[in-house]
């Protein structure tokens, strides 16, 4: 019992960290534009496309993720400099065109991509015993790179001058620009890397599960929850609330019904809000990033 | 879906123009025919092959010149709506192929989400039409009804061969089930689990899950320890190969597989690491075909289409045949407007066609199936007849 518990725990861990990543580009661009991107989850379906190609060209999953988190940086650059900066006062304005980019960006990702499921073959295959529990290799790998990534960019945050700029950005837009911090090269800086999260996730997304042009919807919706859970514009906080839906999800699905399993992630962000009316790391009614 | 990627955008107005094309071909006697499809969207893989079939069918019969109706000749034209795989655009849709009141006769639709509510409309309407999702079973035979036809076999007629063959075959002795949270879910329980107690497997598990799941490992971890050598699963593509995958990573899950629904694409995939596969082919095996019908019509389907098979294209063959009967009987009947008398000759017939297939009084299809099989690394399949 203790062992498929712990199992369990693992499974949770392991999709938990997926949706911390796709929860963290949510939450920075947030934090920062004061919008909720929901064109965000179209930047990890597209991103699982650039690996999907880059392995069935034959040039590797590694060379894929790098791809593909370098070409939606460079997409939702484009989208902040062509579309979002132009909405940055209006935040009505600025969700209304990300769900419309929605629209447009999934159909024509159907048209070209078909809508047929595509999968690729992940670097690692097959099962490994850790401490008596039978774990997918490929899901502790994705775990290791989550982690990474999301510990890699808190770093970034904490401790780079740059990471200070989009700090202060989220506490205070018009104190960070009148300390001098660029704002336009800020905002711009952030779209990029939240695009690249994006793009990066939906490469581990993909190398676990079947990519669609409609994909997004799920990893969109889990990322809004997660940003909200964690408090608007936390970082830490969406990255601790994903690893807690990916737990509620495990255990809801495994020991309660594995048909109500989305129902887990609302219950738990509903509760959280009772409690926590900002989110587990929102304070103050501020943006913390 | 093919090696061509070709849009579906611009497949969906091919379609159309193809309809327009038939038109145009076409003497001053033509049978406007309706067609409500999902072509693009995720049902897709089912909707566009089955309108290529029917696109195909009618094609054909222009080709030929036409049918001949007490002494006059007649010719299809197709006009085509995409319900892009949701129930509100299936609706209007219908509603755009009912304001034209020459339309009487409609196809198409294999997804029971968009499917029930077009059913429903045409019902209303007294159009008759040939659908192919599942949950039409429950519409069929009740009263307002008695104008559809469901062109795919119910899985009580599929199921009382496919388990005998599939637990034979792949020597499975305790099985779990393990599908979707839908309707047609229980419906597949109910047919299957006492088919599978009465050939001797023991059913000691049946688990739905959320439908749009795309992580199994939770539901999956349920079936495991329970000295289980099969799972009876279902129903996409999709969905199956993400749980035959999955049972490989997790360890300890059975290896032999029984599929309701789809192609063998996601056991063939993963044959390495399975032990057996076997599933459904509601209507004819492409990939390995041994029936020169079979042989013939791949080609002319290519030839066609300018489309390579794909692990789907065999849902072509949905509606193909059932265009020949529709229009066998209206010959018959001497009518292409009365539909009533139509749809009673359809049922009376027995079409010996790429399928061979009949009708109940109800409208419900009765049709030879293949059975693709994976075992010991080896592809076939078997052909289960209906009588």
């Amino acid at each position: 019992m203790l062992l498929d518990i712990a199992q369990t725990a693992v499974d949770g861990l392991m999709v938990g960290g997926l949706y911390a990543t796709v929860a963290v580009g949510v939450t920075l661009v947030f934090g920062i534009m004061g919008i909720l991107n929901f064109a965000h989850g179209q930047l990890v379906m597209l991103g699982a496309y650039v690996a999907f190609y880059s392995v069935t060209a034959g040039w590797g999953f590694w060379p894929g993720l790098a791809l593909a988190a370098l070409s939606m940086a460079l997409f939702g650059l484009i989208l902040e400099r062509l579309i979002f900066r132009h909405t940055l006062t209006d935040h009505m304005a600025g969700l209304t065109v990300s769900l419309g980019i929605i629209m447009v960006v999934e159909n024509l990702a159907s048209a070209v991509f078909t809508p047929d499921p595509r999968t690729f073959d992940p670097p690692l295959a097959g099962s490994v015993q850790v401490a008596g529990m039978t774990l997918s290799a490929q899901r502790l790998l994705v775990l290791a790179l989550v982690l990474l990534l999301v510990g890699t960019f808190y770093l970034f945050l904490q401790k780079t001058r740059f990471g200070k700029a989009i700090r202060a950005m989220g506490q205070n837009r018009t104190g960070a620009a009148l300390v001098g911090v660029q704002i336009t090269h800020v905002t711009a800086a952030v779209f990029a890397i939240g695009s690249a999260m994006a793009g990066a996730a939906g490469v581990l997304y993909g190398s676990l599960f079947a990519i669609t042009p409609y994909m997004a919807a799920g990893p969109l919706m889990k990322g809004l929850i997660l940003t909200v859970l964690g408090g608007l514009g936390s970082v830490p906080g969406a990255v601790a609330a994903g690893f807690l839906l990916g737990l509620a999800e495990s255990f809801g699905a495994r020991y309660l019904s594995a048909s109500f399993r989305d129902g887990y992630g609302f219950i738990l962000m509903i509760v959280t809000l009772m409690y926590f009316p900002t989110g587990l790391f929102g304070a103050r009614g501020k943006a913390r990033v | 879906m093919t090696a061509s990627r070709s849009k579906n955008g611009l497949r969906a107005a091919a379609f159309v123009a193809a309809g327009f094309a038939m038109s145009a071909a076409a003497s001053a006697e033509t049978v406007k025919i309706g067609m409500v499809n999902s072509l693009t969207g995720p049902h897709a893989s089912f909707d566009l092959p089955a309108s290529e079939g029917i696109l195909m069918a009618f094609d054909e019969i222009n080709k030929k010149g036409g049918i001949t109706v007490k002494g006059k000749n007649y010719t299809f034209t197709v006009l085509s709506e995409d319900a892009q795989s949701k129930p509100e655009l299936a609706v209007s849709g219908a509603q755009k192929l009912l304001r034209d009141d020459d339309i009487k006769i409609v196809y198409g639709i294999l997804t029971s989400g968009p499917g029930m509510p077009a059913a429903t409309l045409f019902a209303k309407s007294d159009i008759l039409y040939f659908g192919g999702f599942t949950l039409m079973d429950t519409l069929l035979g009740k009263p307002g009804f008695e104008l559809a036809f469901r062109t795919l076999d119910a899985d009580a007629v599929v199921s009382k061969s496919f388990v005998p063959t599939g637990v034979k075959e792949l020597g499975i002795k305790k099985v779990g089930i393990l599908l979707p949270n839908e309707d047609v879910s229980r419906a597949i329980t109910a047919a299957y689990k006492p088919l599978l107690e009465s050939s001797g497997v023991s059913v000691p598990i049946v688990e739905y899950f959320q439908p749009d799941t795309a992580d199994f490992a939770p539901v999956l971890r349920k079936f495991q320890n329970m000295e289980l050598d099969g799972l009876l699963t279902g129903t996409n593509d999709a969905v199956v190969e993400a749980i035959v995958r999955q049972s490989t990573e997790l360890g300890n899950l059975p290896k032999k597989f029984l599929y309701r629904g789809g192609s063998g694409g996601p056991g063939i995939k993963y044959a390495k690491q399975i032990d057996g596969f076997a599933w459904q082919i509601l209507t004819r095996d492409l990939d390995y075909p041994s029936d020169p019908k079979v042989k013939e019509w791949i080609e002319r389907y290519k030839a066609f289409t300018k489309k390579d098979m794909s692990p789907n294209t065999y849902w072509a063959l949905t509606f193909y045949d059932t265009v020949f009967m529709m229009a066998n009987a209206m010959e018959q009947v001497g009518s292409v407007t009365d539909v009533k008398a139509i749809a009673e000759k359809v049922k009376s017939m027995r079409y010996d066609g790429v399928r061979t297939m009949r009708f109940d009084k109800d409208g419900r299809a009765q049709s030879d199936i293949d059975i693709g099989m994976l075992k010991d690394g080896k592809i076939s399949s078997v052909r289960a007849p209906f009588e």
